[in-house]
């Protein structure tokens, strides 16, 4: 049905695609799997017409397609439900669901009645109840997500593409979801199911596909193949190569207490959170998103104010924290969205680098912009980062290096506590290895290392101590041999499916 | 059936990241920074090919006397729209500057409390704008438009509608004298441009400033006070308006309630042309004062080459779509 | 079970929407007017006083709607001020007093502001810069035009012409009721057809709208079309009210038109509001003006009245946006 074929796609810094190859037949599910910034989300993007390759060809139905936007792709029966929501946050649920497709009253006019009877309908069907009148806006995270969902069903698509659907629903709703993809399958629609949760997969998968590093790699029936080789395939690697080993002779036990925080709240997205950062360890975060973890952080940053808690760190406790306090007291953070909270993307590599510690290079009351350039240079050198110099707008390089840049910048203040919040997303392979690494090197001076991941691999592979968070509270708190994928995905979500 | 495993070529892309951004984005990147400085220079190449008259002393030092009301203004209205605003105010700020001036008795021993008494009606709208916009989160479009409406009203209210009085001497001359064939408000301008850019590129406030225009969020995280520095351009601006008001005043010699009329506007295609983006975070000083420049020749080389007056206007329209059309994000 | 627990309300009508929340205000605005008004003046309660606030608001609740429109997509047109200028100077000394020429040129003139909005809205999609430098523009543009073509008032009306403005049924302009109907239709088509949901969605979210296969570009060229409509029949309007066009007429409709829009809770980042709050905006704004003439307050005073309810206006919107 859909044959793809060829295509390559490059970007400012970064080929995310090179000769991919894909075919998804009509009545099946078929996985697409592979690593962060494998590929999987320009080749969806490609398919729908987000983006035009560079090279190679699409062909649906046996015949060559060339989409001119979004809209046509839509015309020829293609849906995605991207990872990030596609929804408009003012208009209603039923607007949403219906939106290009609102069913009409005789006269030809929207008929809004209708649609929120057959939008409540829908929902009841998925096994949830929302007001398909109220506001996008207003729907929690997994709300949303059915509402994309449903979104998906209203269209009768030839082709559905479906990015990470379950990365924030759990329990009864995972199992309306599959029930329904299940029944779609069974009418003839071809559907492309993309997920890090590799038991899904076999659960209602037919066949797989495995891309790495913007390459195809293998696809086959998912009856097939094993867990354990679907990860090799995925990694193409041995997983203790990826990730660095653990130092020796380091004992989260007796390691000293860096930060301690104590019942912190944040509205209604953390709800009394008490952890301790220690030195020279590389504390893990893990939960599904939208359970407050990223709330947290910026909490403990200062960057949201505490609603309640405390925060300890030098020797003294903090109720109120703003980021200016956290950076003297030697704390950094390494933000989830680099583009509108981390980097200065109009500014060069140097700004960014000293951007956080304008006060070292200044000469005077002026900017000393030869300092600076000397600081920039060393990290550059220090970290790899590839560029034309300090004076390369940050904005052309690509999201590796963008996220070194950041790295290196609160290299410079974290004396104690060093917070990264997704670090790896939207990074390249290569330069995942590296961050790794980098990580380590800053702990190994004795900084506290908070890591947030979405990634369970990620985070069980460089964890020293865990922490699991759901609905804005701690679940568990995990140590060493008993990191284990199960036991996260258990702490992040058992509950959920128990009520 | 087995499973097709592709050959051993796995780790090309990953090498990828190694080779720098390419030279193209750098060039283009360089051509936006610079662009309007050719700009320019083309247009005074142009004017001096039209008419030959254009580099006599008495017509540049004219055109110098033209330039600088706007540039100054330019100069505040950059310094908001780094931060991502706008100020629609700055034309009434510089006509109740102008009011206020001739509501002394006329002689120089009031320039001080002239000068004093426009910059804090400079200073209270700017941080009633900044109030406004960083506080009520309003946005600026409309918190500059109401505080334009209501200065506007209030000088009238105080004026009557028809401004009596006189520019003391000394404010006709920094306005429309010579020194030689140097203008005199050109001083006021390099009195307010130099110390700007000097801030605004060369310390680190002014890299705050840039950082927080650009990425706000970006700003706050990074322990700046966000807040501060957006209302402190908003307030540096309304006094430059002032400053501007003072100097548009003392050119026309004669005041009335609309001295900087079209300012507004004006002064935000200025910057646009110089360089700065309405999404905020990019520009310099430079590029709004050869900005400012570029309006004004634009309306020169009409009257040079003998077009009706009308078509000064047109022009500028023109040349507004022209030089934005540009600058735009491919 | 869980999550239906957390989100699932049963399914009630929420007590107030934010449209009907900003109706009330505006109405309440409009009672403490009419209050004082009828306080300091017997008249200002006569019918006739009333009639005359609802034809005052004519022509700013027309220009105001093409705004409303452009706003609600997150644009905004600075076009409308020159627009104005130049078809009204058109449409006077193109008709000049000839009868004959009066439907040819109307249309011609409605054409032409159809066509120059289509302009500003493919500037704005092609170019891709900003809608505030793009109108701008045009607006410099148009206004040097209306110069070229006069630098005073030109030609005139035929007889009858002026009914558009000063004819009455049942004792209410025939402009304004128009404009009324105008008003409620262009209202029912944002809220029951495709494209009118489509304006709201654009607005609300451009990148989603893109993604979701929407008609992005033609939707926004649309807006601005429809504000050069309601621009040049602004014109018209405004000839058959003054006798005849003046290259200057329409300059301050350039920043004015904005702010019934805003008043009536339409926000300047689009996506959200009502054009029915543009008109109750335009009345209020009308019956304050009345208000302060009874009071014999200067006009140009006036404007810091129209200065306060705009910031008002939107100090309330904030006060919302934070609760929600």
């Amino acid at each position: 049905m859909l044959l793809v074929s060829g295509v390559s796609k490059s970007f400012p810094g970064v080929r995310a695609l090179s000769d991919m190859q894909l075919e998804v037949r009509e009545g099946e599910i078929h996985a697409l799997v592979g690593e962060n910034g494998a590929g999987k989300s320009t080749l969806t993007k490609i398919i729908a017409g987000v983006q035009p390759p560079d090279t190679g060809e699409l062909r649906l139905d046996g015949k060559p397609v060339h989409w001119s936007g979004p809209a046509a792709a839509k015309a020829a029966g293609i849906h995605v439900i991207y990872q990030e929501f596609v929804l408009f946050p003012h208009l209603s649920v039923a607007e949403n669901i219906f939106v290009g497709a609102m069913p009409r009253t005789r006269l030809g006019l929207l008929d809004h009645a209708a649609a929120e009877r057959s939008a409540a309908a829908l929902m009841a069907r998925l096994g949830v109840s929302i007001d398909p009148r109220r506001p996008a806006s207003e729907l929690s995270v997994a709300d949303q997500q059915m509402v994309e969902i449903a979104k998906a069903l209203v269209e009768r698509p030839k082709l559905l593409i479906l990015d990470e659907p379950t990365a924030v629903i759990a329990g009864k709703e995972v199992e309306a979801l599959f029930e329904r993809l299940r029944r779609l399958r069974d009418e003839g629609v071809a559907i492309i199911y993309i997920s890090h949760r590799l038991e899904e997969i076999f659960e209602i998968c037919d066949r797989v596909t495995v891309v790495k590093d913007g390459q195809w790699v293998a696809t086959t029936p998912v009856s097939e193949v094993t867990r354990d080789r679907l990860v090799s395939l995925m990694v193409g690697r041995d997983v203790a190569q990826l990730f660095p080993p653990r130092p020796a002779g380091l004992d989260a036990a007796t390691a000293p207490v860096v930060l301690r925080a104590e019942n912190v709240r944040v509205g209604h997205r953390v709800r009394g959170v008490s952890l301790e950062l220690r030195g020279g360890l590389i504390t893990g975060l893990a939960g599904m998103v939208g359970a407050g973890r990223s709330e947290l952080a910026m909490a403990l940053f200062g960057g949201l104010s505490m609603d309640g808690g405390s925060v300890t760190i030098g020797g003294a406790t903090y109720t109120r924290m703003i980021p200016a306090r956290a950076i003297a007291l030697g704390m950094g953070f390494v933000t989830e969205d680099r583009k509108s909270e981390g980097l200065a993307m109009l500014q060069d590599v140097g700004a960014n680098i000293s951007a956080a510690t304008l006060h070292d290079v200044t000469s005077g009351p002026f900017l000393d912009r030869a300092r600076e350039r000397t600081m920039a240079q060393a990290d550059i050198a220090g970290y790899r980062i590839a560029c034309r110099g300090p004076g390369n707008a940050v904005s052309t390089m690509s999201g590796g290096n963008q996220q070194k840049v950041l790295i290196a910048r609160w290299a410079h203040t974290c004396s104690r506590v060093l917070i990264l919040d997704e670090p790896t997303r939207g990074v390249d392979v290569g330069a995942r290895t590296e961050i790794y690494r980098i990580m380590r090197e800053i702990a190994a001076r004795g900084v506290a290392i908070l890591m947030i991941s979405s990634e369970l691999p990620e985070i069980v592979g460089m964890s020293d101590r865990l922490y699991v968070m759901r609905e804005g509270v701690l679940t568990g708190l995990l140590e060493r041999d008993g990191i284990t994928e199960e036991r996260v995905v258990d702490l992040a979500t058992h509950a959920r499916q128990a009520a | 059936m087995t499973v097709k495993a592709a050959s051993g070529q796995g780790f090309a892309a990953g090498t990828l990241n190694r080779s720098s951004p390419p030279l193209r984005d750098h060039a283009l990147a360089l051509l936006g920074r610079y662009g309007i400085y050719l700009f320019f220079v083309g247009f005074l190449l142009l004017a001096g090919l039209l008419a030959p008259s254009f580099f006599s002393r008495s017509n540049l030092s004219n055109l110098i006397l033209q330039i600088v009301p706007l540039a100054i203004v330019a100069c505040g209205q950059a310094l908001v729209i780094l931060v991502r605003g706008l100020d629609l105010s700055v034309s009434s700020v510089m006509a109740t500057a102008a009011v206020a001036a001739t509501s002394f008795s006329g002689h120089d021993a009031d320039v001080l409390p002239i000068v004093l008494v426009a910059l804090a009606i400079g200073v209270m709208t700017g941080l009633l704008n900044g109030f406004l916009v960083v506080r009520r989160n309003v946005s600026p479009f409309l918190a500059t438009l109401a505080t334009m409406i209501v200065l506007q009203g209030l000088r009238f209210g105080w004026t009557h509608g028809a401004p009596s009085g006189l520019m003391p001497p000394l404010l006709r001359v920094i306005g429309s004298g010579t020194w030689g064939f140097v203008p005199v408000n050109l001083l006021v301008l390099v009195a307010v441009a130099v110390p700007l850019a000097t801030v605004l590129h060369k310390t680190t406030v002014g890299r705050r400033i840039m950082i927080t225009g650009g990425n706000p969020l970006t700003g706050r995280l990074l322990g700046y006070r966000t807040d501060a520095l957006t209302i402190g351009a908003y307030v540096v601006c309304s006094m430059l308006a002032a400053v501007a008001g003072l100097v548009l005043g003392g050119y026309a010699q004669i005041v009335d309630n609309w001295v900087g009329k079209g300012f507004e506007l004006d002064s935000i295609v200025a910057a646009v042309l110089g360089g700065f983006a309405l999404s905020g975070g990019r520009g310099t000083i430079g590029g709004a004062l050869a900005g400012s420049a570029v309006l004004v020749l634009a309306s020169n080389i009409v009257l040079l080459i003998g077009l009706p007056i009308q078509f000064q206007i047109i022009l500028k329209g023109l040349v507004i779509v022209f030089a934005a059309a540009c600058y735009a994000k491919r | 079970m869980s999550s239906t627990t957390i989100s699932g309300k049963p399914a009630v009508r929420r007590p107030l929407t934010p449209a009907t929340a900003r109706f009330l205000m505006i109405g309440m605005l409009m009672a403490i007017i009419v209050a004082i008004g009828a306080l300091v003046a017997d008249r200002f309660l006569r019918p006739a006083n009333l009639a005359n606030v609802f034809e005052q608001a004519t022509d700013l609740a027309l220009v105001a709607l093409g705004q409303s429109l452009t706003v609600l997509t997150g644009g905004i047109d600075l076009s409308v001020g020159s627009l104005i200028s130049l078809l009204s100077v058109l449409t006077s000394g193109l008709i000049d007093g000839n009868g004959a020429m009066v439907l040819p040129v109307c249309a011609g003139v409605i054409l032409l502001g159809v066509l120059v909005g289509t302009l500003n809205g493919c500037g704005v999609v092609l170019l891709k810069i900003h809608p505030l430098i793009v109108t701008l523009g045009m607006g410099a543009v148009l206004q040097g035009v209306a110069l070229l073509y006069t630098r005073s008032p030109v030609g005139g009306i035929p007889d009858g012409f002026d009914s558009i403005a000063y004819g009455r049924i049942g004792g209410l302009s025939v402009g304004g009721i128009a404009v009324l109907l105008i008003f409620v239709a262009v209202a029912v088509l944002l809220r029951r057809t495709a494209t009118g949901r489509a304006i709201y969605a654009v607005g609300d979210d451009r990148h989603a709208a893109t993604l979701l296969g929407l008609k992005v570009r033609r939707v926004t060229i649309l807006v601005y079309a429809a504000s050069g409509l309601f621009s040049a029949l602004t014109a018209i309007y405004l000839v058959a009210r003054f006798g005849s066009g003046q290259p200057y007429t329409g300059a301050d409709y350039t920043l004015s038109s904005v702010t019934p829009v805003v008043v009536g809770g339409i926000v300047l980042s689009g996506g959200r509001g009502n054009v029915l709050g543009t008109l109750l905006g335009a009345y209020l704004l009308a019956l304050l003006n009345n208000l302060l003439n009874f009071l014999h307050v200067p006009t140009q005073i006036q404007l810091v009245a129209e200065g306060l309810i705009i910031m008002a206006a939107v100090a309330v919107h904030v006060e919302r946006e934070k609760r929600a």
